[in-house]
């Protein structure tokens, strides 16, 4: 072992002590920063992947889409099912209706289901909390959760919905009537974004509604298990779709959220980082404090024939490893942390009486988590630069103390 | 007294050395001359600020003379080289014993060692002869704080003749301690050059200790003169 990591290792570690109270404040710095990242950036991930879980299970995992409404869409579920790692394809219509309850209008997006072939992309009866889609017919529709409640409906109860084609028939001088509807359940995804304005209804519903007749707006694909949706999209696409009929990821279709999404995760991964940046200024200051107390000893390693690189070596290895024990402590409170989350959470849940609360707001009691292997490499890599970093200075301090200035000031 | 030898392990040559104060230029060394053969012990004596440990320094290659040459044993220092070969040509006992706190007393009389290169079980067994050597086998596992001021000098002694080193510089080595442990440490000091052949240069205001060196010297106006001179 070189003399100057074995001098940190000693500085840190003196003989005969068993708690270094400065190796342990600085490590326990930047452990607690990084077990926070550790937590929140899992936690994060976590909403991202249940959120991908019921985006993919809602709309399955390729979306094919025209400017136009799509004719002959039996054909072309036909030739989608022929592409290699395609397991099954819908058609559905969709867009924006008003619905009118007791004078109460709203504004949801009407999605219209193919009741043949949904179940077979799209997860959504486990959904349906409350009735069924089996009840799902021409004359009636399925609420979102948040949608029911703002406008106060349950279910048995009837509202009118209306079509943005009445405008265009009044235009016309044509009266179009409102159709009367059945709720026949509510639907919870789970996801506030999601389930705060939809309506389901059937696919002949949605068409009548705006006029499609017998065409659709596009068409739900489910991957094979193993098939990646972006080279499914890819796969799609090449093998010959009619002109203007796209096929597009869930992630393309997704872009704009998912890149909020990915921006409020690097805004929060930037300002927690920040911890570590004022746990590596202390460790900073405590090497700068070490050097002038230790003015002596590092006269004494030059009289001894240590260059000045290695003394500098000395104090930077002793900021290195002050590092990469705060990041192995931390990623193991982190994980402990992750690991009582659940019961921590629900305690603080009870404590304050919001478990309800809680429960409607986020639709789960388990909060969710995702350690992504790149992110845990990027805190461990930025936590340990950061904490060479931090012994830099002490480091340049040290080298440039001559022994013959250090006995002279002693 | 040791019989000079034909080779001198140090020479210096109209080293001089002055220091600023405030715009005056102070001389504190203005042409030192000075040949140490080997196994030779050398006392320096001079009042206080007469610049006995700028010539040390000197001598250390841990300050640089404004002019003159210093040659250890056939080669001429540089400031380039002199850190380097410091390691394995000279052994320093200081003042203030200048021990490593982390560190047991084994591993303090290591530490010229490890700066140098590896540590093996030779080097090991090495240490632990010199700390039984000074006295001080039993407590090779002892910090500093837990060793009596003589008692760490011992250990700095040990440490500064660990790699052998020809030539052995002392600064006042008995200036922290009292009388009796201060004869034991110059005694131990001497004895041990003598065993070892190492050539020693010893600066002390203590005339007892320097009479029982080799040659006196005395630094007199930034020039060394021999005692009585």
């Amino acid at each position: 072992m070189p003399w100057f990591l074995y001098l940190a290792l000693r500085q840190l570690f003196p003989s005969g002590r068993r708690f270094p109270f400065f190796t342990a404040i600085s490590v326990l710095g930047v452990a607690l920063g990084v077990a926070l990242l550790v937590v929140v950036m899992s936690v994060m991930g976590g909403f991202g992947y249940e959120i991908r879980r019921m985006i993919v299970e809602t709309e399955g995992e390729v979306q094919v889409k025209s400017r136009a409404p799509i004719a002959d869409s039996a054909e072309l579920i036909k030739q989608i099912e022929t592409v290699e790692g395609v397991a099954a394809a819908t058609r559905y219509a969709s867009g924006v209706v008003m619905i009118l309850r007791e004078g109460r209008p709203a504004f949801p997006l009407m999605r219209g289901l193919d009741l043949d072939s949904v179940e077979r992309v799209a997860n959504l009866g486990r959904y349906v909390r409350v009735g069924s889609l089996d009840n799902l017919d021409d004359d009636s529709v399925i609420l979102s959760s948040q949608l029911a409640r703002s406008i106060g409906v349950s279910v048995g109860d009837s509202l009118e919905v209306y079509s943005p084609l009445m405008m265009e028939r009044l235009r016309s001088d044509e009266v179009f009537f409102p159709r009367e509807v059945k709720v026949v359940g509510i639907l919870e995804i789970g996801h506030q974004q999601l389930d705060s304005s939809m309506l389901y209804c059937t696919l002949r519903l949605a068409q009548d509604l705006y006029a499609l007749e017998s065409t659709v707006h596009g068409i739900n694909v489910r991957a094979k298990p193993g098939v990646h949706e972006d080279d499914l999209a890819a796969r799609l696409n090449g093998a010959g779709l009619p002109r203007g009929i796209v096929a597009y990821s869930w992630m393309d279709s997704f872009e704009e959220f998912l890149w909020v999404l990915n921006l409020e995760k690097s805004m929060i991964f930037f300002l927690l980082l920040f911890i570590v940046i004022v746990a590596a200024f202390s460790v900073t200051s405590s090497l700068l404090i070490s050097v002038v107390r230790k003015t002596r000893e590092i006269g004494l390693l030059g009289a001894l024939g240590a260059r000045a690189s290695g003394v500098a070596a000395c104090f930077c290895a002793q900021g290195l490893l002050i590092g990469m024990l705060g990041t192995g402590v931390g990623l193991g409170l982190g994980f402990a942390a992750l690991a009582v989350r659940n019961d921590a959470v629900m305690l603080i849940a009870r404590l304050t009486q919001r478990e309800e609360a809680l429960r409607r707001f986020y639709q789960f009691t388990n909060l969710p988590t995702h350690t992504a292997t790149s992110d845990i490499v990027l805190i461990v890599t930025l936590t340990i630069g950061i904490s060479l970093l931090a012994g830099l200075l002490p480091a340049w301090r040290a080298a440039k103390l001559k022994p013959v200035e250090a006995f002279r000031n002693e | 007294m040791n019989s000079p030898r034909a080779a001198a392990v140090l020479r210096a040559t109209g080293l001089r050395k002055s220091y600023l104060s405030g715009d005056r230029p102070i001389d504190v060394l203005t042409g030192v001359d000075l040949e140490v053969m080997a196994g030779e012990s050398v006392a320096v004596r001079g009042e206080s600020g007469a610049g006995k440990s700028t010539l040390l320094n000197l001598i250390a290659g841990l300050d640089t003379a404004d002019a003159g040459t210093l040659t250890w044993g056939n080669e001429i220092v540089t400031q380039k080289t002199a850190t380097v070969r410091r390691n394995r040509y000279l052994g320093m006992v200081f003042q203030s014993f200048y021990l490593i706190p982390e560190l047991i007393a084994l591993e303090n009389v290591l530490m010229p060692r490890r700066i140098g290169g590896k540590i093996d079980t030779a080097a090991r067994a090495r240490a632990g002869e010199l700390l039984v050597k000074v006295g001080l086998g039993e407590r090779a596992q002892h910090l500093p704080s837990q060793l009596s001021g003589g008692e760490r000098q011992r250990v700095a002694v040990a440490r500064a003749l660990m790699n052998e080193p020809p030539l052995l510089l002392a600064d006042e080595p008995t200036g922290n301690l009292d009388e009796r442990t201060g004869d034991a440490v110059i005694e131990l000091l001497l004895g041990l050059c003598a065993a070892t052949g190492t050539a020693l240069i010893l600066v002390t205001h203590n005339a007892a200790h320097a009479a029982k060196t080799g040659r006196v010297l005395m630094l007199r106006a930034g020039k060394l003169h021999p005692h009585g001179v």
